[in-house]
């Protein structure tokens, strides 16, 4: 799931701008269970810590390069954040043909990805999705519950289940 | 404070816009712009459409001139605040009447308030709104009689002498028997006051709001408004919504008001910054 701030109590308006988003967010970290790892930059930690919250599951903090045993990961980082003209980081087009790249490793499971020079240039969050290309077993299918870019950032929510 | 006003509640946080209408022939702003009956039930229409909640229907406008006899008063308002109740269930409907006579007619009829801006001239008018569980605003008017204009009036404190007479006018009603969630003070701005005495209580309004009671302000193109920027009615109304920004931040709930839109946007951005109320939708730099 992505690290989106208005995803944050504290940063909430009458209506809300990311309900889509955010519904989709609470399913996916509803479905983890009661003993959640979160992967992210501390940023992107803050918002899974809180939408765990919210949705009444317990977590742990992942402490890298040790992994815990057991338990479910939920993994906090988003694709370019310069998709339009309005996006925060402005137009860059090569954010196309990178979320393309990194949609399609996350959806396979595929370890091999590794253009992350360039998403620090898209201002892509890609600190906890580094930890989690390494933590999936190869193939592994991916369930896409939300894949938009509706500020000029490509957010997805996705699940992966392996034993 | 969570107000009761008739068969209407309001949470704490609510801020009112209660829109003028009036059933007169010379009121000061709109000069007889809604006296036909039609006119005014159209203003009703709009002001709702623009988000009041509340309206105030008055058949006397402030300032002197011809006298208006209760009976007359009562052809102006209360068939039609029946009217206004029939069309529109969920609007609140104060009537502006010093008059206990009139009072009775127009809760008879469906209003929720009862508008004394006259501050008690007719010491009858709390038993009237406590019987019919209505609110009632208790205005200060340095104990003026009805429909005159101030001359040479001074105060040794005006925001003092508002709060005294404001609280204990509160006071009374609630020991008429009105609710005391029914019960609002508004230091009426103008009325009995000069320009530097009206001008004083906006600057002091949080001490007002600090007695606990609900604050109501009048400050909707008044001539301290004018005075203090040199402007005609009809000039008035960004001096008006500065002075409803002072007000606002020091926390009065119900906005008297000519310009719904314009004061509701005042008033909620004023309440956004206080912390008050959050913003409608925020995404810039939270994406």
């Amino acid at each position: 799931m992505p690290g989106v701030l208005a995803l944050l109590p504290s940063y909430a308006g009458l209506s809300d701008p990311v309900l889509d988003l955010r519904l989709a967010c609470l399913d996916a970290v509803s479905w983890l269970g009661s003993d959640v790892v979160v992967v992210g930059d501390p940023q992107g930690c803050r918002v899974g810590h809180s939408l765990l919250s919210a949705a009444g599951v317990s977590r742990r903090d992942f402490v890298p390069p040790q992994p815990p045993e057991g338990g479910s990961y939920l993994v906090v980082g988003n694709g370019s954040a310069r998709r339009s003209e309005k996006a925060p980081g402005h137009l860059d087009e090569r954010s196309f043909a990178f979320d393309d790249g990194l949609r399609a490793a996350l959806a396979s499971s595929d370890a091999g990805w590794s253009d992350f020079a360039l998403g620090d240039d898209l201002l892509a969050s890609l600190d906890g999705i580094r930890e989690l290309l390494g933590l999936l077993p190869a193939g592994t299918p991916a369930q896409v519950d939300y894949d938009d870019d509706p500020f000029g950032v490509r957010y997805w929510v996705m699940r992966w289940e392996w034993s | 404070m969570t107000l009761k006003l008739g068969r209407h509640h309001f949470p704490d946080d609510a801020t009112i816009m209660m829109a003028i209408v009036n059933r007169t022939p010379d009121s000061f702003y709109d000069k007889g712009a809604t006296w036909a009956e039609d006119k005014a039930f159209d203003r009703v229409a709009q002001v709702v459409d623009e988000g009041a909640e509340m309206v105030d229907i008055g058949g006397i406008k402030a300032a002197p001139g011809e006298n208006i006899s209760e009976d007359e008063e009562k052809r102006r308002v209360v068939d039609f605040v029946a009217r206004v109740r029939s069309a529109y269930p969920s609007l609140v409907i104060s009537v502006d009447t010093w008059r206990a006579s009139v009072g009775r007619a127009v809760c008879q009829a469906g209003a929720d308030v009862l508008n004394d801006a006259w501050g008690g001239a007719d010491p009858e008018l709390v038993d009237v709104a406590a019987a019919f569980g209505a609110a009632i605003i208790c205005t200060h008017t340095g104990g003026a009689t009805p429909r005159t204009r101030p001359y040479r009036v001074e105060y040794d404190d005006v925001v003092r002498s508002a709060i005294q007479d404001t609280v204990a006018y509160a006071y009374r009603a609630v020991a008429a028997g009105v609710d005391r969630r029914s019960v609002v003070i508004d230091p009426a701005h103008d009325f009995g006051k000069n320009t530097f005495h009206s001008l004083e209580l906006t600057h002091r309004l949080g001490e007002m709001v600090d007695t606990g009671w609900p604050v109501l302000v009048s400050l909707s193109n008044k001539d301290f408004v004018g005075e203090s920027l040199d402007l005609p009615v009809g000039s008035r109304l960004t001096g008006t919504l500065a002075a409803t920004s002072v007000a606002a931040l020091a926390g009065a709930r119900i906005f008297r008001v000519h310009e719904v839109v314009e004061t509701r946007q005042t008033v909620d951005m004023v309440n956004t910054i206080a912390g008050r109320r959050l913003p409608a939708r925020a995404i810039r730099g939270l994406q």
